[in-house]
């Protein structure tokens, strides 16, 4: 087992960059080296937050829900009290990954109710969006 | 000569023989990196006229843009001889049989960089200014043909609504190629749909994909040659001039358009090369537009990936880290609380 992934594959990219890409005789190959190095730095970065950013967002996401009344996008409010109270199957990220899907769904579909109906929940999803991204951010240097 | 291009190599020189009527020979094949819509290679042939360099472009197995090679080369056919340079067209071939997929070749412009990163090198140091100047300059120009004298509406289409036309068409694509919800985009696509700007009296050729890594420039300052139009079009003139300036092409560099100049400049030298006043309503609406579009590329280039054949970098890389850099433009340009960390206002 590796303990740190995240460690291992930060460590492969720059071995990557700077052992083997310099070893490389053509510039196809050279540029490949650098873009995979580059996809290794973020596979690092990702894979150690991964589970912890997407449960972030579905915390938010149903915190914000909970908020809400019935009168807010009808259409969902059902979807929306029923997704507030659930849980991943597990933490495998894929299982995390198909409730943030499911809450970022119904986040779509509340944002554009908000755009034409409430201008604070409008501000208030862009804030949340917003620190998504963040949490999402890659800092490749 | 990299031996695993050698075959490639013979079996096009082959066929230039047979189709020029010379006999030629394979002198080198080097694959240029970077060509995510086709697989681009670096020839040199020598006949009874001497050494020539080619370029050749074969279709890939998969794409980061879904294109026509047809209309892509007709393009070049009808802008080659005007005053924007581009490579000489020189052979479309369809016929899949001859190197296994459908390809083009042009002639090769040596010498030259596309890199903006080499600006900061001999011997391109010191070029930045005149380099934008003739990066906008020209753009200007292109907006200032008409397409019709150019020959391009014989096989492109003249939109009545162009912003309402490519949004369309982007917004589609990301309808069908995206993986998981995508929050960000689908705000600014409504944002896109309730602001869409009347219909602008001008219609010009659009490039497309006109930016920083896709023009040729020479030691001198001058642009030699602007590549990839596989995206070309028929549309609004604020089309290129909003994509040429989206934050993306001069990342992390906020300032300078494509790490050239600053915006407003590259806006004056587009103005007087165009003769186009530049509507900073409807231009506002291009600008976001544009960072829609990038995003729309990203995230099909993450489906290819995913579920297509071809497992190249550039197709990850466009997939997974420009995805997350044009998020975060895009946001920063919607978000009325944005604090404009990776992208200026509006314009």
């Amino acid at each position: 087992m590796i303990p740190q992934p995240s460690r291992a594959l930060a460590d492969l990219a720059g071995k990557l960059v700077n052992d083997i890409a310099p070893e490389t005789s053509s510039t196809y190959a050279a540029a490949n080296t650098g873009m995979i190095a580059m996809l290794l730095g973020a596979l690092a970065q990702d894979a150690e937050r991964a589970v912890a950013s997407r449960m972030d967002d579905i915390d938010e996401m149903q915190r914000l829900f909970t908020t809400l009344g019935r009168d807010c996008d009808p259409d969902n409010a059902e979807a929306r009290t029923r997704y507030v109270g659930r849980q991943p199957a597990s933490l495998r990220l894929g299982d995390v990954d198909a409730l943030h899907q499911d809450g970022m769904a119904l986040l779509i579909a509340v944002h554009a109710w908000a755009e034409d109906h409430d201008p604070d929940l409008d501000r208030s999803i862009w804030r949340l969006l917003h620190r998504h991204t963040e949490r999402n951010r890659l800092d490749l240097g | 000569m990299h031996p695993a291009l050698a075959p490639l190599g013979e079996r096009f020189v082959a066929y230039l023989s047979d189709r020029w009527q010379e006999p030629l020979t394979l002198t080198g094949i080097e694959q240029i990196p970077g060509g995510a819509s086709r697989e681009t290679y670096r020839v040199r042939v020598d006949g009874p006229g001497g050494s020539r360099g080619l370029i050749l472009r074969r279709d890939p197995v998969s794409s980061l843009i879904d294109t026509e090679r047809a209309l892509e080369y007709r393009t070049y056919q009808a802008v080659h001889g005007t005053a924007i340079p581009v490579p000489e067209p020189l052979i479309l071939e369809e016929d899949p049989s001859h190197l296994d997929r459908p390809f083009s070749v042009m002639r090769e412009i040596a010498g030259c960089e596309s890199a903006v990163a080499a600006l900061a090198q001999p011997p391109f140091d010191g070029l930045r200014e005149r380099i934008g100047e003739r990066k906008w300059s020209l753009l200007g120009q292109l907006a200032a043909m008409d397409p019709g004298q150019l020959g391009v509406t014989g096989f492109m289409d003249v939109p009545d609504h162009p912003a309402r036309r490519e949004l369309d068409y982007w917004a589609g694509v990301i309808d069908a190629d995206a993986l998981h919800p995508q929050p960000v985009a689908q705000a600014a696509i409504r944002w896109l749909r309730r602001h869409l700007p009347a219909p602008s009296a001008r219609r010009c050729l659009v490039h497309g994909d006109y930016r920083s890594g896709n023009f040729l420039f020479d030691a001198e300052g001058e642009i030699r040659g602007v590549l990839d139009w596989e995206m070309a079009h028929v549309g609004d003139p604020l089309e290129d001039l909003a994509w040429s300036l989206d934050p993306l092409w001069g990342w992390p560099e906020r300032t300078l358009a494509g790490g050239l100049l600053p915006r407003e400049r590259a806006i004056a030298i587009w103005q007087r090369a165009s003769g186009i006043e530049v509507d900073r309503e409807a231009f506002r609406w291009w600008q976001v537009f544009a960072s829609l579009k990038g995003l729309a590329i990203w995230i099909s280039s993450t489906e290819d990936f995913v579920n297509g054949q071809s497992k190249e970098p550039i197709l990850a890389v466009a997939g997974w880290v420009m995805t997350d850099r044009q998020n975060r433009i895009l946001l920063d340009r919607l978000d009325p609380a944005s604090t404009h960390d990776y992208a200026e206002p509006l314009l």
